[in-house]
């Protein structure tokens, strides 16, 4: 029901944490705008509700807003994941003729010194500058797209603060090992103490938007440390630039490569590849016990491929693999809790095995 | 049927995406209610035939749906 389009691999940006960056080691090319368009009929006719298009910055193609047209004109909702620095007055408008285009723009810190250390250096000052033209066209769908890391995750309520003067939304994504994020993974990474203060914070602020298979969507559940069930082949799957479909965007690697839309219908790929099939069959035995089994059946399998090379493996950053749930129900009392352990040491492999 | 609003059909039933939010709405269905063509005009979900004792239930469905903002009640002809 929903597709997440990486529709370029360009870049002017070079962030640390950047899920694209080295799985293409080489160019591979991009769908041409035909190409795209005849994408966007299939995917319409197969009644995809929305299409989240990244890269790559989506803007750095000349054809983008064509694409982006073609996509309402079959119905289709689209969510633009930029890092914002292209904006400017004329491509606002246009966005706005274009609504909704619901913007996603990426900054990771509520500071400049925090930002520009994953994204490089001055670019807090050029994101901010196209989310304050963003503000000052009064653009209506507009969040603010923060990837927690060891780094900023100490200025997430500042960050919202930030979001909120500009009339944007927050969201908070969650740091995963795919393409370069996997050599910075252990530097990055949430300890289990800040995992628990997250929890706490979004079980406290509904309204910040999360990703799936990140934390759960009520306030209940986000306190209970639940996360959301993978959508990956079943709700939705990804197309890198050249038209290759994988199961999602962190899991792009060569071995779970479903098809490329240059060689086979996107409906054949998605409805018959084994590799997508082998996605909704996807359930971690070992979770089956826990009372949030029915609506996370085991969390992200991207994570738990990288850290564990296994698909069938317990989130690893599943916090309630390593705390009983009277432990862990009550977070704000577990926030200020001893030194910092990593959850990949945290958790007794005989647990999850 | 709105402007703003998708359905289309599950195995459980109904699921209904409002573009104005973004929000999917899961609707335990079953066979009674049928989706319109994805998009066009004049779109209108369709009320199946069902067994008396489900009327009920239908009916209120169809008010949750409206109340929502997913549907609007037809005019009287």
């Amino acid at each position: 029901m929903n597709v997440t389009w990486e529709i370029t691999e360009a870049c002017n940006l070079r962030c640390t944490h950047c899920l694209s960056a080295e799985l293409w080691t080489e160019r591979r090319g991009e769908l041409d705008l035909d190409q795209c368009r005849a994408l966007i009929d299939e995917l319409a006719r197969m009644e995809v509700f929305q299409v989240n298009f990244g890269g790559g910055e989506p803007f750095l193609r000349h054809d983008f807003l064509d694409i982006l047209r073609y996509a309402h004109y079959r119905g289709i909702t689209t969510c633009v994941s930029t890092n914002g620095t292209l904006l400017n007055d004329a491509l606002v408008d246009e966005l706005l003729r274009v609504a909704p285009v619901y913007l996603q723009v990426s900054l990771d810190g509520a500071r400049a010194e925090t930002n520009d250390a994953i994204r490089g250096r001055g670019t807090f000052a050029r994101i901010l500058a196209g989310i304050e033209l963003l503000s000052e066209h009064g653009y209506p769908d507009l969040s603010l797209n923060m990837v927690v890391t060891r780094l900023n995750v100490d200025e997430i309520a500042d960050f919202n603060r930030l979001a909120r003067r500009h009339g944007a939304k927050t969201r908070l994504s969650r740091f995963r090992p795919s393409g370069a994020a996997c050599s910075i993974w252990e530097d990055y990474r949430l300890t289990r103490d800040q995992l628990l203060a997250l929890s706490a914070f979004l079980g406290d602020h509904s309204e910040i938007l999360t990703g799936d298979s990140f934390f759960a969507l009520t306030p209940e559940s986000r306190r209970a440390l639940g996360l959301n069930m993978c959508g990956a082949a079943k709700m939705t799957c990804a197309v890198a630039p050249d038209g290759s479909i994988y199961p999602c965007a962190f899991l792009c690697a060569p071995a779970f490569l479903a098809g490329n839309v240059t060689h086979e219908p996107f409906e054949s790929i998605f409805r018959s590849s084994p590799v997508l099939e082998r996605f909704r069959e996807l359930e971690v035995d070992t979770c089956r016990s826990c009372d949030r089994f029915s609506v996370c059946h085991g969390g992200c399998p991207a994570v738990a491929c990288f850290l564990t090379e296994s698909l069938d493996h317990p989130d690893p950053e599943c916090l309630r693999a390593v705390m009983s749930v009277k432990e862990a129900v009550p977070v704000t009392e577990a926030m200020p809790v001893k030194e910092a352990v990593p959850v990949r040491e945290a958790i007794p492999a005989q647990e999850v095995a | 049927m709105p402007d703003w609003v998708r359905v289309r059909r599950e195995s459980f039933g109904l699921l209904f995406y409002d573009t104005r939010s973004t929000r999917l709405t899961f609707v335990r269905s079953g066979d009674s209610l049928a989706p319109p063509p994805f998009t066009g005009p004049r779109r209108a979900l369709l009320v199946n035939p069902v067994d008396e004792g489900r009327r009920p239930a239908v009916s209120r469905l169809l008010q949750s749906l409206v109340a929502k903002g997913l549907i609007v009640a037809p005019e009287p002809q």
